[in-house]
């Protein structure tokens, strides 16, 4: 059976002397893979914050797993279930492993189990290598698998990447690909804005173009 | 001038555990510490709000507390005075020339220095720091705190720089202190009175020990700084 896990309706957003979305309508299915391309500066950014509730959309209406969500307040605990991640990653200025507790910790995770996911998010990204580096000593490559690992970890009902591969090596890219295809399937939802030919191509990958203002499947 | 002879008196008095010296350096410290302490979780969440918030009258209140920066000290103190005095709205809480109201003076001085610094901190820090605890999970409060431990080093900054002007700070002391022996004597007050005297030793010692503190405060912070690897 098909679940829906994000709805969007006449989604709009404005910026001075202009209009970026004209009025978005997009359905997302639990544990479908979607990957969203567009020209550059067309809004795919600015339509995946309005998602993770950092920017508001000036008009439109949005459920999530059926839930009304209210833009203008958009509630705290929607936070728990999705996550977003920047096209370039921030670590915190901490460690690695602080880094992927962070949002264990914001959802009450006990010590004792989050030891135990922190280290098997670590070997999962194999990282485990850099431990011990300062986040901000890691190269770009790094960043985005700790990045990855960081949202692994929490199980999020829905994955939001912003341009995973971008400005990434290609052994970097090669990495990062294959640590986002182990994120896909079961009950996560994963929607990937980007231009990389390689994820766009990947087995089961649902394609839509946001182009003028609003999405389509391609 | 004969300088070689007070700057030894000085030394021998730093050096011998003078009780009147040391009673002057503990209050110093003792209301700049006090007043920082009770003045900082306002200050820098005052910082953080008008650095991340957008709210009617915002540049206006970042106008007035940089003009609150370069407010003269004496200035400050004699409000407080006003307000402290017998005749004054806050009299009947008898605090005028008393440590309290050196604490208080210190607070009133060491905000704009403590909110400016941190604003600038917030400011200059990533805009994806905040994003990132809130796309993780984490609540207003929890997503602000991760900021400013971002930005710990501006933090510390503002801190310290609040410390070294209230530490030499003599204005407001006098006034709403009095510069009363062994009570509200602090380190710049004493300076003053004794060099105005003639009793150099005091004042060499005790600017001494005001230029060892600001030394150590920014040696402290730069060490901070480069063991949170920061150029």
């Amino acid at each position: 059976m098909t679940v829906l896990v994000l709805e969007l309706k006449s989604i709009t957003k404005n910026f001075p002397q202009r209009e970026l979305l004209r009025g978005v309508d997009l359905a997302l299915n639990s544990g479908n893979s979607y990957v969203l391309t567009g020209d550059n500066g067309c809004g795919k950014t600015t339509l995946m914050r309005i998602i993770a509730g950092l920017e508001p959309a000036d008009g439109g209406a949005m459920r999530f797993e059926g839930m009304e969500v209210d833009l203008d307040r958009y509630p705290e605990a929607l936070r728990q279930r999705m996550t977003y991640v920047h096209q370039q990653p921030y670590l915190f200025h901490t460690s690695i492993a602080h880094n992927i507790a962070y949002g264990l910790k914001t959802r009450g995770v006990r010590r004792q189990q989050r030891e135990k996911l922190i280290a098997d998010a670590i070997a999962w990204a194999g990282v485990a290598h850099l431990r011990d580096v300062a986040p901000h000593k890691l190269s770009g490559g790094e960043r985005q698998r700790v990045a990855l690992a960081r949202a692994k970890v929490l199980n999020s009902h829905l994955l939001l990447f912003d341009e995973p591969t971008a400005n990434l090596d290609s052994e970097a890219r090669r990495h990062a690909i294959d640590l986002i295809d182990e994120l896909r399937g079961g009950d996560v939802t994963v929607l990937i804005a980007c231009h990389d030919r390689e994820i766009i191509d990947m087995p089961g990958m649902k394609r839509l173009r946001l182009a003028s203002g609003r999405v389509a499947a391609v | 001038m004969e300088l070689l002879e007070p700057t030894r008196e000085a030394f021998r008095l730093l050096f011998s555990g003078d009780p009147s010296l040391w009673r002057i350096i503990f209050t110093s410290l003792n209301c700049s510490l006090i007043a920082l302490l009770l003045i900082a979780p306002l200050s820098v969440a005052l910082g953080f709000i008008i650095a991340k918030v957008e709210f009617p009258g915002r540049r206006a209140l970042v106008v007035l507390v940089q003009a609150l920066l370069s407010f003269p000290t004496v200035v400050v103190g004699l409000v407080i005075y006003m307000l402290l005095s017998r005749q004054g709205p806050l009299g009947f809480l008898k605090l005028l020339f008393t440590p309290e109201a050196m604490i208080i003076g210190y607070m009133v001085i060491a905000l704009p220095v403590l909110v400016v610094f941190t604003l600038s901190a917030v400011q200059g820090a990533d805009p994806r720091v905040y994003e990132t605890g809130r796309s993780l999970g984490a609540n207003r409060w929890r997503a602000a705190l991760t900021t400013l431990f971002e930005v710990r080093f501006g933090v510390m900054a503002a801190i310290f720089n609040g410390f070294g002007r209230v530490v030499s700070e003599v204005g407001c002391s006098i006034m709403v202190g009095g510069n009363i022996a062994g009570l509200t004597r602090n380190i710049p007050t004493a300076i003053a009175l004794e060099t105005s005297k003639g009793e150099f030793a005091q004042g060499i010692a005790l600017g001494f020990v005001l230029i060892v503190l600001a030394l150590g405060v920014n040696i402290a912070l730069s060490i901070l700084q480069g063991e949170g690897g920061m150029e």
